[in-house]
């Protein structure tokens, strides 16, 4: 089935199965390999994407399903030697070890950063509360989220 | 925790105990990480692994005929067929009597024991085709009468996992220190107890996965699997395979994480292996939730009948316990009852415990693997002493810090040498409890715990002391291993090095903590020295990161490959100046002698690029593969009297619980966790402060959320994250930490640290539970304290619960 959509404000066209999920989408037929499958349950996050600038579990979602939007991946947040300030808080922070389920973080905090602009460490709690983590004991992930909330123009780049 | 401040990059400067940022972070953190499940090979298949449904059958048939007409399928294997090619899976102990010696092979032959055993394998397509292929297959399944719990499987007529054995007691070894009997018969009480740890599981964010690529033409193998033990697999695969050592390649790209459960060499890995071998394409298999929470590494579930006996004063004399590790499915190697065995040597504790007596059984059930999670055997020893430490101080009316005081480990001699024969080098605990006690005001909480008493608020403390063998010898426990590591450094023409390393990160740093410790030695910027790992091609061996030995055994090893690559340089640069070599220094990456000075990189050209200028005795380029090994553990135990010293060195803490407890809901808030902690030198205080909070996260976990349930039938009640609930956001206070620094005697100081956390955590926090609840008389004797568990003791203390209390109240605190 032909489907054709955004991908990371690049326009995609691709005949995919229609039983295919948005996350295999991504990580087979275009490479993204950023976006993890941690659980394929839509408990853990690890697979988020931002979807029209709403965090979506990709797979939950058919790709097909994803026809018309925009999708952002975390390919498209920020780049080695050219981090978004948030991927940087996340570094000076120590909010990352494995890295598996950071793609998925990074996107949720985006969005949380949107939506509100200095949010308390409670409603980071909150606003982060669908993505697991078990490296780091989700801390530094909330010092990481409120260090990139006091930098100008976070939000602005929250996709959109 | 020291306060986090954004501040700029600490790159280029990064010596031993800065707060270096990690050079792993940006691929990470930009999606260019490379996992298994990411690798992409032309023409790349997939597997997908049909897995018994029920717990325990004979298998009478398998037809996979209608599977491999779906279109996309390849290929569908059984496990005769591949075991007609293969070499079985053993746990290589002929050498212990009293193990049972079994064999086993990547697919299940003819019976299964567990929900989750693999016993066919669709090679198709896409894994969409190889899932659908799954569902073509059909087993014949002759069901067994099925055994879940240890003393279930110790009844006289217990349902047996194997007909040949006497009983289902995989494991029995029996120890006591002379006239143990004696202590306990003159003891002035004896404290007996059954304390129960549950079933947990790891849960790495990437489960298991491997992809092979097998080239006929020249025999060569490529397995690229998330393991903790590249190496080790690779031996492994070897042997499964026969293909020669020196045609394997094992690599391990990034890795979501392995706590231990990527520790053992598992079944899916040879399957891989070996159907890459018979089909004409590479293949791939990337474990999903449901294989990672049912069918891959469980942990922690055993039973401990213990016997403490002690004087009137608080003074213990004995211990004696009875452990009962249910290691539910035997076929895993290394051995799943090595964390078991772990527990035996440490139920002494921080104590000074001379009389000491174990019984360990280790049971097959018709369960998931057990085997290696962070702690590995030690989070049960320390909640059982640490546990009975409490109720001793109970049945006396003694305070548990004057308990402890009585019976911690005199701070002379050293070593100490426990009942076990562990020779303990680490620093003072007696000055670890006394800060704790002032650190978190002990006298304060006691009067606000009275105070809030009065409220009807239950406030409980808890204290609980560490030791922990790091950097361990595997030798018992695996068959083979050792303890020892390597490092492989080459400097480059132009002054930059790569070091290879033997221990596999699995998210923990090490390209950058062991950039570190070379540039401490090279004295050149972390930025110019290029840390990898995971590939056995690039190393001739290396033990892998378990048993928190990667800083203490990689630290060590790349610390000697530096100094012996720094005193080559010297010499060159001694030539080059003019000067003699004792006579020439290196600071800030420049050969210093006297007023001349010559930069790192110069002498890095000179030694490939201007052999002529070497000194007759030295040889071109700057390369070399160091090999450490401290020579201070025991590979197997002493045969006369039991006792082996495990570890290499050993790290050591206090941790301290406050907690109030909701006794008509059951929850437990945290308010507060402190640790003191001393794994000697430190390398890198962010990343062993991210050690601490993730261990102390998964601490919380086990203790409050995680629970692997079984029915009576064997299946698995824990299929998806929701029914395994791990940690989430706001359920994990910041633990505050204080840092001793007591160096080891190895190499850098080094002392392991991953693992402290989540050993002394559980014990803190269920005495922390115990003394909130004192007041109303509900003994805690188990390590899971979940909601739901706290409810069902309060009710069987006949305390009044009431879950609807606080309902419609806005005061309440939410969650």
């Amino acid at each position: 089935m032909r489907v054709s959509f955004s991908v990371n404000d690049r326009h995609t066209e691709l005949d995919i199965e229609p039983r295919t999920l948005l996350l295999d989408v991504l990580r087979n037929e275009l490479g993204l390999t950023g976006t993890h499958a941690g659980c394929e349950q839509g408990v853990c996050g690890a697979c988020t994407v931002l979807i029209d600038g709403v965090t979506v579990r990709s797979c939950l979602m058919f790709g097909i399903q994803a026809t018309g939007r925009s999708i952002t991946t975390i390919e498209g947040i920020g780049a080695p030697g050219a981090l978004h300030p948030l991927q940087r808080a996340f570094s000076e922070c120590h909010a990352l070890q494995c890295g598996f389920c950071t793609p998925g973080m990074v996107l949720t905090a985006l969005e949380l950063l949107h939506d509100q602009e200095s949010p308390t460490r409670e409603q980071i709690e909150a606003g982060m509360s669908g993505s697991l983590c078990r490296c780091t004991g989700y801390v530094t992930i909330v010092d990481a989220i409120v260090a990139a909330a006091a930098l100008p123009k976070v939000a602005h780049e929250a996709g959109r | 925790m020291t306060k986090t401040e954004l501040r700029a990059p600490e790159r280029t400067a990064g010596r031993i105990g800065d707060r270096a940022l990690r050079v792993e972070d940006e691929p990470l953190l930009t999606g260019k990480g490379e996992y298994v499940g990411d690798l992409r090979r032309p023409d790349l298949k997939h597997i997908a692994i049909l897995r018994s449904p029920v717990a325990h059958a004979r298998i009478r048939g398998i037809d996979v005929a209608n599977a491999l007409l779906l279109p996309g399928v390849v290929a569908v294997f059984t496990g005769p067929e591949l075991a007609d090619a293969a070499r079985p899976f053993s746990h290589c102990l002929p050498m212990i009597p009293t193990l049972q010696q079994i064999t086993w092979h990547a697919l299940a032959l003819d019976r299964v024991r567990y929900v989750g055993e693999p016993v066919a394998a669709v090679v198709a397509d896409s894994r969409y085709i190889a899932e659908d292929a799954l569902e073509l297959i059909e087993v014949d399944y002759d069901e067994l009468p099925v055994v879940v719990d240890v003393e279930s499987a110790l009844a006289e007529n217990a349902p047996k996992l194997y007909d040949d054995w006497p009983s289902n007691d995989l494991l029995f070894i029996p120890f006591a220190t002379p006239n143990l009997d004696e202590v306990f018969a003159s003891a002035d009480n004896v404290l007996r107890e059954r304390i129960s740890h549950h079933r947990i599981t790891g849960v790495p964010m990437e489960g298991h996965g491997a992809l092979g690529e097998y080239d006929p033409a020249t025999g060569r193998l490529v397995v690229h699997a998330s393991s903790q033990q590249p190496h080790g697999l690779r031996t492994v695969l070897s042997e499964v395979t026969g293909i020669p050592e020196n045609k394997v390649r094992v690599v391990t790209p990034d890795t979501g994480g392995g706590f231990g459960n990527k520790a053992h060499f598992m079944r899916e890995e040879a399957l891989v292996a070996l159907v890459a071998m018979r089909v004409p394409f590479p293949v791939v298999w990337s474990a999903d939730r449901v294989e990672n929470l049912t069918a891959s590494i469980h942990s922690r579930e055993q039973l401990h009948d213990v016997e403490v006996a002690y004087r009137d004063d608080g003074r213990v004399l004995a211990i004696r316990v009875r452990i009962m590790a249910d290691v539910g499915n035997p076929e895993v190697y290394i051995l799943g009852c090595a964390p078991a065995i772990v527990t035996t040597g440490l139920l002494a504790g921080a104590y000074d415990i001379a009389n000491y007596g174990y019984e360990l059984h280790c049971i097959v059930t018709n369960k998931c693997p057990m085997g290696g999670y962070r702690g590995y055997g030690q989070p049960q020893a320390n909640f059982t002493i640490e546990r009975s430490m409490d109720l001793i101080a109970e049945q006396l009316g003694l305070d548990p810090v004057e308990v402890r005081r009585r019976n911690l480990i005199p701070d002379e001699p050293r070593p100490f040498v426990s009942a076990t024969g562990s020779n303990y080098d680490f620093g003072s605990i007696h000055d670890q409890l006394d800060e704790s006690v002032q650190l978190i005001d002990y006298e304060q909480f006691r009067s606000e715990q009275r105070r809030a008493l009065t409220e009807g608020r239950y406030l409980g403390i808890g204290f609980a002391a560490l030791v922990e063998p790091t950097a361990p010898n595997n030798h018992a426990l695996a068959g083979r291993f050792g303890c020892f590591e390597m490092a492989h450094m080459i400097v480059q023409p132009d002054g930059h090095v790569n070091v290879q390393v033997g221990t596999k990160s699995q998210g923990q740093g090490h390209s950058t903590v062991f950039a570190q410790v070379a540039a401490d030695a090279l004295t050149i910027p972390i930025n110019h020295i290029d840390v990898r790992d995971g590939d056995t091609e690039t190393l001739p061996y290396g033990l892998g990161t378990w048993g928190s030995r990667s800083a203490v055994m990689g630290g060590a090893a790349v610390a000697i490959a530096a100094g012996t690559i720094r005193d080559k340089m010297i010499k060159i640069a001694a030539a080059m100046l003019g000067a003699k070599p004792d006579a020439v220094a290196l600071v800030d990456g420049a050969f210093l002698a006297g007023e001349a000075r010559i930069a790192f990189g110069d002498v890095a050209n000179t030694a490939y690029m201007h052999p002529f200028l070497l000194p007759a005795d030295v040889d071109m380029g700057l390369a070399t593969i160091a090999a450490y090994d401290p020579r201070n553990t025991d590979p197997f135990p002493n045969p006369e009297n039991g006792q082996f010293d495990v570890a290499a060195t050993y790290s050591t803490g206090v941790g301290v619980a406050q907690v109030e407890v909701d006794i008509n809901t059951g929850e437990t808030t945290i308010d507060q966790f402190l640790l003191i902690h001393d794994c000697g030198t430190v390398i890198n205080p962010m990343i062993l402060d991210g050690q601490i909070q993730g261990a102390f996260a998964q601490a919380v976990g086990a203790t409050f959320f995680e629970e692997f349930l079984y029915n009576e039938d064997g299946q698995p009640l824990c299929s998806t994250l929701l029914d395994y609930n791990i940690p989430a956001f706001g359920n994990v206070p910041r633990v505050t930490v204080v840092h001793r620094e007591t160096p080891s005697s190895l190499p850098g100081g080094f002392r392991g640290a991953g693992e402290g956390a989540i050993i002394v955590a559980p014990s803190a926090l269920a005495n922390a539970v115990h003394d909130a609840l004192r007041p109303l008389g509900v003994p805690i004797r188990q390590t899971n304290l979940g909601a739901n568990h706290l409810r069902e003791l309060l009710r069987g203390a006949e305390v009044k619960v009431n879950v609807l209390a606080g309902v419609g109240d806005p005061q309440r605190k939410p969650g």
